[in-house]
């Protein structure tokens, strides 16, 4: 990462350690938004970096939202994040200024007809009752596009995902104006699910890297048989293992974020490999903290839990090690050893 | 407080393609072997010679020593396409990677002037002498051991294990030299014993796979001048610390199975099904990233660092990657297995044991990286 990037990861981080403690990610559970830091991090401009000021952003490259978003990852923030700036990147490539506030996109099946009537239901929209707009992906005869509506013109059913973050049913019955509507061809699209799984798959590199300093810290305070349980050679093993894991993790995450432009074969491997890790380390983290982890009470949850979902979003892994399999498999002539090393 | 590994995105230098490029139009050349992406699955001394005229063998040591000067990444691109086209490594492999290090960084003048020139010119080939009869993981517990007599030391003990010692010349031996106090990393030195000296008798053990690959070897009051020892009597443990990064980091802990995963692509160019897809997916998403960890190593020991716990977790995590591939791809062949496929899965199968034993156990590996987490 160059000197800029570990600037703004420092930024980030110091931004979440302060304002985003366990507390507030349970509160957010509950329904209560963390408005104080979303406006600290909006502020300094950091829920639209990789979009050029001209457009209404911050500057900066994919690569550097790819950091700020690793370490949201590492504190759990309960925040539409990585939806905003995924929704910068969208419009940026459309040719759009962004909004103000946080945007979600909205991708299932929702129709649009010539006369701009936008309808349709879509489950499991992260965060859409905090967002100011949305970005609703509707299908006009054969061709895809993307409308940008206010989020006050649909109605929102409150629901959650496994880690407990808001994802919403968005209910869509309303008219757009043709200048809020923008054709998105395939490519476009499967840039948007491209993205979508680099931002995950820094996200989780960055919850296993505190669940892992989370687990080994625990391991050296829980004392059993009277001494610490971290010096029980079963336990040793347990977390060698999840430090290889996040090792792994750690570079094939670090690889997206050094990139000027993000290449679609590092992202599979890194949302494959990642992917793989959370569960891997999720099941030690567990394990090692015995009963007390398999509360509420203990934060250990917004972290697993988030493993659990983010592994799934974009692109699970199987997706990903198939699309990746595939790749290289129709390169006839490609010998492997040329591709691996031509990968860098 | 554990404050995570060091693999930071390194990358090899772009202008090292030309010596990729330089390196495969040699092997291309070279056909006379069987390919086995597993450094220790074949040896040849001509091909060592001829592979040693390029200049690749000792390529990082000293000019003023007969070396190439060149970097440590320099030296990644060739150990790399090595084990990828599945070279017969097997006779020049120990001494390039870590006992030339070792008297680059230990020996004495004379030593480096004796020595080195051999190695360059693929010419001498060096044993690892450290696990004994009853010595395996607690490698403190040797009891080869030597006494001083005038000019030098009388050696009586046994080492095994060794690979191609029945090929090789030499062998840097890890001998107890005082007996053991209460520091039981104390009283050890380095020998280098020369394999056909007097008293020293080779006896070949097959492995597994049915293959003479390694040696258990005998010294029976060999005598060792006092110019054949490695850097201060007493100081062996620490330095045999020391050729650990070199011997644990490297490709050869990820690649072994290279072989079956290359041919068991190509057994899927002309269609694949979701699961093969899938599986050669995964496994080539892992190959990409410890090889770019392993880069990152490598770009730490060219730094002058000795990342002793990352070269723990890259061997740790390869070598489970090794024994992964073949216990996977034998459950999504092709309904018509190709002969060269057919061949790398039961190679591999048959070595694959060896992997996680080789260079340090998988269980002693974790007790380092545990180490590095702070937890011992």
């Amino acid at each position: 990462m160059n000197e800029e990037q570990q600037l703004i990861g420092e930024m980030a981080r110091r931004m979440l350690t302060d304002h985003c403690s366990a507390e507030v990610i349970d509160r957010a559970e509950q329904g209560d938004f963390p408005e104080l830091l979303w406006t600290l991090l909006d502020d300094n401009g950091l829920t639209t970096l990789g979009v050029a000021e001209s457009s209404g952003g911050a500057g900066g490259s994919f690569g550097d939202a790819l950091v700020v978003l690793r370490e949201a990852g590492r504190k759990a923030a309960p925040l539409p994040l990585a939806e905003t700036l995924l929704a910068g990147q969208v419009l940026s490539q459309l040719g759009q200024r962004l909004p103000e506030g946080p945007v979600s996109l909205v991708q299932g099946s929702v129709t649009l007809t010539e006369s701009g009537q936008l309808q349709g239901v879509v489950q499991g929209v992260k965060f859409a009752r905090y967002c100011k707009t949305l970005l609703v992906v509707a299908q006009r005869g054969d061709a895809s596009m993307i409308c940008q509506i206010p989020a006050d013109a649909v109605v929102i059913t409150h629901s959650k995902d496994l880690a407990g973050e808001a994802s919403d049913t968005v209910q869509v019955a309303t008219t757009v104006q043709p200048e809020a509507c923008f054709a998105i061809n395939d490519a476009e699209l499967d840039a948007v699910l491209v993205w979508g799984a680099a931002m995950r798959a820094v996200m989780m590199a960055g919850a296993l890297e505190e669940a892992l300093a989370a687990t080994v810290g625990y391991s050296l305070e829980r004392k059993q048989f009277g001494k610490a349980i971290a010096k029980f050679q079963a336990i040793q093993q347990q977390l060698a293992v999840f430090a290889t894991q996040v090792a792994a993790s750690t570079r094939a995450a670090e690889t997206l974020m050094v990139q000027s432009e993000v290449a679609v074969i590092d992202v599979a491997i890194a949302k494959a490999r990642i992917g793989e890790a959370a569960g891997i380390c999720a099941e030690i983290a567990h394990q090692v903290h015995g009963a007390i982890g398999y509360t509420r009470d203990h934060r250990l949850n917004h972290l697993t839990r988030r493993l659990w979902s983010w592994r799934d979003a974009f692109g699970h892994e199987a997706y990903w090690q198939e699309r990746l399999g595939r790749t290289l498999l129709a390169d006839k002539t490609g010998d492997l050893w040329q591709q691996v090393t031509a990968l860098g | 407080m554990f404050q995570g590994m060091n693999f930071a995105p390194a990358q090899l230098p772009g202008e090292l393609e030309a010596l990729r490029t330089e390196v495969r139009e040699f092997l291309n050349a070279e056909t006379d072997w069987h390919p086995n992406s597993d450094f220790n699955a074949g040896a040849s001394p001509e091909f060592s010679k001829r592979f040693a005229a390029k200049g690749w063998i000792g390529m990082t040591w000293p000019k003023a020593y007969g070396g190439g000067g060149r970097s440590f990444l320099e030296r990644y691109v060739i150990t790399e396409e090595l084990l990828a086209a599945g070279a017969p490594v097997g006779c020049h492999w120990i001494a390039d990677r870590q006992s030339g290090p070792l008297l680059l960084k230990f020996g004495t003048e004379a030593q480096k002037q004796a020595f080195l020139p051999g190695i360059i010119s693929g010419e001498s080939f060096y044993s690892i002498g450290m696990s004994e009869p009853d010595t395996g993981s607690d490698l403190a517990s040797i009891r080869t051991s030597a006494v001083q007599v005038p000019g030098g030391w009388c050696l009586n003990g046994s080492k095994i294990w060794t690979s191609n010692a029945h090929l090789n010349h030499f062998m840097v031996t890890l001998v107890r030299t005082a007996p053991a106090t209460d520091n039981r990393h104390e009283g050890m030195s380095q020998f280098i014993v020369p394999i056909h000296a007097d008293g020293v008798t080779v006896r070949g053990i097959d492995n597994l796979a049915g293959e003479q690959d390694f040696n258990q070897i005998f010294f029976d009051d060999v005598f060792i001048p006092d110019d054949h020892v490695v850097g201060e009597p007493g100081n062996g443990w620490a330095q045999v610390m020391s050729e650990l990064a070199y011997e644990r980091s490297g490709p050869e802990r990820f690649l072994s199975a290279f072989r079956v995963l290359a041919e068991f692509g190509k057994s899927l160019r002309n269609g694949a099904t979701e699961s093969q897809a899938r599986l050669y997916g995964q496994l080539v998403a892992h190959l990409v990233v410890l090889r770019r960890m392993s880069i990152s190593i490598a770009s730490l020991l060219e730094e002058g660092l000795m990342p002793d716990t990352e070269a723990a977790l890259i061997k740790d995590l390869g070598n489970s990657y090794e024994r992964l591939v073949p216990e996977v791809v034998r459950l999504y062949l092709p309904g018509q297995v190709p002969k060269g496929l057919a061949q790398a899965l039961e190679e591999c199968v048959l070595h694959a044991p060896s992997f996680t034993l080789r260079g340090g156990t998988r269980e002693i590996l974790r007790g380092m990286i545990a180490r590095g987490l702070g937890l011992r």
